[in-house]
């Protein structure tokens, strides 16, 4: 594989990973997840 | 075995594999504690009841961990793997239908516990450890302990969508199945391999040999901090922020915060601790906790300080994980890596343990997380003197090369 296409695919895994991981981010402003995140403190 | 190994149980496949039970494993225990209201409401149970059995569940991941970490030294990690995953599965079936506190007790603690034991850090990083160099080990084991905060991480949110959409048994039910993957993936991870080094040593040996070393045991008091501290601060930040007068978002948000830092850090200081001094980056883990802490305490809270302090915690977190491994690896050798990463797990399980329920005494007895606090900033500043004098060199007999 040329380095110039290395990159890229690189850095599109990386731009993925980044949404990806801003997605779930975002998943945790679910108004389900903060009522049961009190459950949280029970259970460790 | 040995010619398959060379022909695709690449360590480029062992690490990726790793990471994904990793993922499965850490994440859906950590979503445990969402069933928490509706089971009890289903059932008719007291809180205490649900936590008794996750409190029972994590000793027995505690104690159970150098064990696991024995027999995937003894017969392989593929079959401690493909074991504790049935063990994990049925737990977790066994909990659904689960109608009295013993059977909660016996599937969320006794056979979840088991199954944790066997899919976690101690057996994944033993055979990612016999498959990297040296060089690479820590870079390697700090990618595997981002695979597991990726699922603490992400998995959270997938098993609240799953309760919400399917209802909490069906949800069980699902998990199960995703940590039923574990069984196939155990098989990529069955390398057969046995290394060299420290042949002829059988397990008390070893054992014996490790409790004679001071640096053992200042890593296994350093786990028990670190274990103190991520489930003080995991299980009580929320409380404490809700009772400073912020809203459950600001709580969800600084959690978010630590989950989603947590995966830089660890994959930071496992890169790190291949590149510098383990035990002084552990220095500063501890020293940098304490200080964070120390300054979190000290100026007045709000959301910008609340949310900074979650993100410095979160890159900190598990970045513990990777550096007191390869320290393990590199003094003790390879071969029971597995098993004597389980015993230091077991004192930051039994940390985790006394962190949980000592934040919520703390609370209790003086109306306040003060003292708890002041307590964590203690243990950090003595976990870090403790990290100072271990001596990372390997043991004679593993000379000249680990």
């Amino acid at each position: 594989m040329k380095p110039n296409w290395r990159w890229f695919l690189g850095g599109v895994g990386v731009a993925l990973l980044v949404l990806l991981l801003a997605l779930i981010f975002a998943a945790y402003q679910m108004p389900e997840l903060l009522i049961d995140w009190a459950n949280l403190s029970y259970c460790g | 075995m040995n010619s398959n190994n060379t022909t695709w149980r690449s360590p480029l496949v062992i690490l990726t594999v790793g990471c994904v039970i990793l993922t499965l494993s850490m994440g859906v225990r950590h979503t445990a504690g969402l069933f928490l209201q509706p089971m009890t409401a289903d059932n008719g149970w007291t809180r205490e009841t649900f936590s008794f059995a996750f409190a029972l569940q994590n000793l027995i991941w505690g104690l159970g961990s150098p064990f696991a970490g024995a027999l995937a030294d003894r017969f392989g990690a593929g079959r401690t793997l493909l074991v504790a995953a049935a063990f994990y599965v049925l737990g977790l079936v066994f909990m659904s239908v689960s109608p009295t506190p013993l059977s909660l007790d016996l599937s969320a603690g006794l056979l979840i516990g088991i199954g944790l034991s066997g899919t976690t850090f101690p057996v994944i990083m033993g055979v990612i450890g016999r498959h990297t160099t040296p060089e690479r080990r820590s870079l390697a084991l700090g990618i595997a302990s981002a695979g597991g905060s990726f699922g603490q991480f992400a998995v959270l949110p997938i098993g609240q969508m799953m309760i919400s959409t399917y209802g909490w048994q069906s949800a069980l039910v699902l998990l199960a199945c995703g940590v039923g993957l574990i069984a196939p993936l155990a098989y990529a991870m069955a390398d057969g391999h046995k290394p060299s080094a420290g042949a002829g040593q059988s397990v008390v040996e070893a054992l014996h040999e490790a409790s004679r070393e001071r640096s053992f045991h200042y890593l296994f008091w350093g786990y028990f901090v670190c274990g103190f501290q991520t489930a003080f601060i995991m299980l009580h930040l929320p409380s404490y922020l809700v009772d400073a007068g912020m809203s459950a978002n600001i709580g969800m948000t600084a959690v978010a915060l630590i989950g989603l830092f947590n995966i830089f850090g660890s994959f930071y200081f496992g890169w790190a601790g291949g590149r510098s001094s383990k035990k002084n980056l552990l220095v500063w883990i501890y020293g940098l906790r304490a200080v964070a802490i120390l300054i979190f305490m000290l100026i007045p809270l709000s959301t910008v300080t609340a949310w900074i302090f979650a993100a410095v915690i979160g890159i900190l977190w598990l970045a513990t994980v990777p550096l007191t491994n390869g320290l393990i690896a590199q003094i003790f050798g390879l071969r029971y890596m597995s098993m004597l990463t389980g015993v230091v797990f077991l004192g930051h399980q039994l940390g985790s343990f006394l962190g949980a329920w000592l934040g919520g005494r703390i609370f209790d007895e003086t109306g306040s997380y003060s003292l708890a606090w002041t307590i964590s900033i203690g243990l950090s500043i003595l976990a870090a003197i403790c990290s100072w004098p271990v001596n990372e060199k390997p043991l004679a007999r593993l000379s000249p090369a680990t």
